[in-house]
This record gives structure tokens, C-alpha cells and sequence, in this order.
């Protein structure tokens, strides 16, 4: 991994992340910054894509590093962090019983992800789902039940809904940019965590090596 | 570019970027011109439409305040200008401002306002000098307006209709 990509391109990416996941447009427009528990779920996140090996964070702290490497580094988790939580929190909706039942749905899914162990290839796919589905659940499901509806069957349906499950599932409907926003934002995420610093498995079994100290023989 | 170089530019960019972050989060901007108003507030370079000002003074001394505002509004559209957001207030007390009873809505919203009067001033602490008004203090006008919302005996009191605006 290159200086550039370690020392501005992470950050930038991870910080632009938390920035626009956090955004809720509409009247009045909110910075919404990530919830201790969501902030939890991004700990686990982090631990999650070093176990799978798409993060090998001895090649952002280590001793062998000068102090100013190790700062790089150190804001490069630091981001990671506040992105995954933020990206969490841009697909978890808003309030009543679905936003508790994504974050149970979320810790089960990081739990069972960690329990998998999933290699850097199947995290990375195992995210894109994971996010993708919250995505759907919050931007076209829920969003769809809770908007007003503008034909009869749609409003009688939206009655029957609310009525059976005493408005629990109906949420504030966002303006159409969020989900655009949270779309941007999920999809910087996972290319932030494309771009991190993976540890590369050594062919006879060693566990940690890194790209940078893989030897490549020559021919001759 | 060296790799110290690049290190070291990196962590100012994030520094840069990460403090711009938290001002957004904790100040929440409505709207292009807060952000810019409010940054150029930070580097110390805001100022409002002066023009715009001196309209809005004309409106709010022939009692349109409705007008005031707008003009008011658009002399300092970051909203930073402690002075400017004192007689936004101001023109809600004044509007709101009733013999026989109070318009609680204008009230709130004028203890809004002043609330972020005072939050701008410096030290918290904003004096205008102005002969026209009957209060020159954010704390005199605050206390006004939560008297004004504020339920009690003295509403019942026959004399109040004696009072004046002040």
C-alpha cells in the first residue's frame, strides 16, 4: 500500500463516509452522528475484516514504523470505525420497532459473519449483501409502506398495516436524496475497505505475512 | 512528493477535514449560507448585508415586522450576527405584543431567536444601543418573552391593559 493511499485517500474516503451517512435531508436537515450501540457494531465490524485478513493492521501500527506512519495508521482505524458505524447507521431506520429489529438483525449478522470466518472475498460479498439488504428493508419496504398513499387500495392497505401493527412499522419518510446519500455512502464504505491494507495468506501456512514482505524469486 | 511529505500532508488534510466534520455536526446547517457564513464567521470574515439591514430597520420602526424579518433574514442569512438576530427577536415581541393577551406562537418563536442571540454574542453577553427600543438587553428581552408565555395570576389583573409596549 502506497503512502498516499494510507495517509489521505483512507481517511478522506472513511471521513466522507461518516459526513454523508449522516446526512438526513428534509425540513430541517440533520447531521445525525452514529449511536454508541451502532458505534459497538462497528468495533465488531473492524474486528470482523482483520479476521478475514481484508485489514491486516499490523501494516498500520507496528514498532518497526516511524511515529508518524503509526499516526497515519491510527486515523486509518480511527476512520474506519466512525465509517462503519455510520454506514450502519445510514440503513437502519429511523424509529419503532424496525430500527430495534435492525440492530438485533445487525448484531446477529456480525456474530454469525464472525463465527463463518469468512475469508477477505467472501466478507467483502458477505457486506455488499448485508448492506444491500438493509438498504432495500429501509429505503423500499419501509418507505414504501409509510408514504402517503395516492390510490384507494394503497391508502386502505396503509390503514390495515397500521392498524394491525399500531403504527409500529410506519417511519418518517425521507426526502428521496437520503436514500441516494445512504447509497453513496455504503458504497464508499465498501470501497474503503477494498482498498485497506489486506494481509495476504503465505503459501506454506504462515499466518500473517504481508504483501511488503513477500520475496518473489527470480528466474535466473 | 517524499513519503514524509506525503504523511505529514495527509494528517493535516484529515485534521482539516475531521474539524470541519464535528463544526457541521455540532452547528447543523440548514443551508449553503449557513455553512459559508458560519466558516467565514470561524476565519473571522463574516459580515452581513448592510443594506439589507438598513431596510429591515426601516420596516421594524413603522411596526412591519413581518417585512423586518425578511430583510433582517436576508442582511444576515448564516445567522451570526448577534445585533441582526436581537431585533429579528424583537419583532416577534413587538408583533406578538398584545393588550388584552400575548401571541404565545410569536413568543416561542422570538425565544428562539433571542436564545440564539445570545448564543452568538460575545461572552453570551449582547447590549444595543438603540434609543428606539424599550429594552437593550438579550436577557431583558428574554425575560419579556417568557413572562408574555408564562400563565399566572397577573393575566387576570384589569390593569394590565395600562401597560405599554415596550
Amino acid at each position: 500500500m502506497t503512502a498516499a493511499r494510507e495517509a489521505i485517500t483512507l481517511p478522506i474516503v472513511f471521513l466522507t463516509v461518516t459526513l454523508v451517512g449522516g446526512l438526513r435531508i428534509g425540513n430541517p436537515t440533520a447531521l445525525v452522528p452514529p449511536s454508541p450501540y451502532l458505534l459497538l457494531l462497528g468495533v465488531l465490524l473492524i474486528r470482523l475484516v482483520a479476521k478475514s485478513g481484508a485489514l491486516a493492521p499490523e501494516r498500520l501500527l507496528a514498532s518497526s514504523r516511524s511515529e508518524l506512519a503509526n499516526l497515519n495508521g491510527l486515523v486509518v482505524l480511527i476512520t474506519l470505525w466512525l465509517a462503519a458505524a455510520q454506514a450502519l447507521a445510514a440503513v437502519t431506520p429511523d424509529s419503532g420497532v424496525p430500527h430495534l429489529a435492525a440492530g438485533a438483525f445487525f448484531l446477529v449478522l456480525l456474530l454469525n459473519t464472525a463465527a463463518a470466518a469468512p475469508d477477505r472475498q467472501q466478507l467483502l460479498r458477505s457486506l455488499a449483501v448485508t448492506f444491500a439488504a438493509a438498504f432495500v428493508l429501509k429505503f423500499v419496504i419501509l418507505n414504501g409502506l409509510s408514504a402517503p398513499g395516492d390510490g384507494v387500495v394503497k391508502r386502505g392497505l396503509q390503514a390495515l398495516v397500521d392498524a394491525v401493527t399500531l403504527g409500529a412499522l410506519m417511519q418518517q419518510v425521507p426526502h428521496p436524496l437520503t436514500a441516494y446519500l445512504a447509497l453513496f455512502a455504503i458504497g464508499l464504505f465498501l470501497v474503503g475497505v477494498l482498498l485497506l491494507p489486506l494481509r495476504i495468506p503465505s503459501p506454506r501456512g504462515a499466518l500473517t505475512r504481508t504483501q511488503e514482505t513477500i520475496d518473489i524469486p527470480s528466474r535466473d | 512528493m517524499g513519503e514524509t511529505t506525503t504523511r505529514s500532508l495527509g494528517l493535516v488534510l484529515f485534521l482539516a477535514y475531521a474539524a470541519l466534520i464535528g463544526w457541521l455536526f455540532v452547528r447543523q446547517p440548514q443551508t449553503m449560507a449557513q455553512v459559508t457564513g458560519g466558516l467565514s464567521a470561524v476565519i473571522g470574515t463574516y459580515k452581513i448585508n448592510d443594506q439589507a439591514f438598513a431596510d429591515g430597520m426601516q420596516f421594524f420602526r413603522h411596526d412591519q415586522f413581518v417585512e423586518a424579518r425578511l430583510a433582517l433574514e436576508r442582511a444576515d442569512p448564516a445567522v451570526r450576527d448577534a445585533r441582526t438576530q436581537f431585533y429579528i427577536a424583537y419583532s416577534y415581541y413587538r408583533q406578538g405584543w398584545g393588550r388584552l393577551y400575548h401571541d404565545d406562537r410569536l413568543y416561542a418563536e422570538g425565544l428562539t431567536v433571542v436564545d440564539r442571540a445570545i448564543a452568538l454574542a460575545p461572552e453570551r453577553r449582547l447590549i444595543v444601543d438603540d434609543p428606539a427600543l424599550g429594552m437593550h438587553t438579550a436577557e431583558e428581552l428574554k425575560a419579556e418573552l417568557e413572562a408574555g408565555m408564562r400563565r399566572d395570576l397577573s393575566d387576570f389583573n384589569p390593569m394590565r391593559v395600562f401597560r405599554e409596549r415596550k
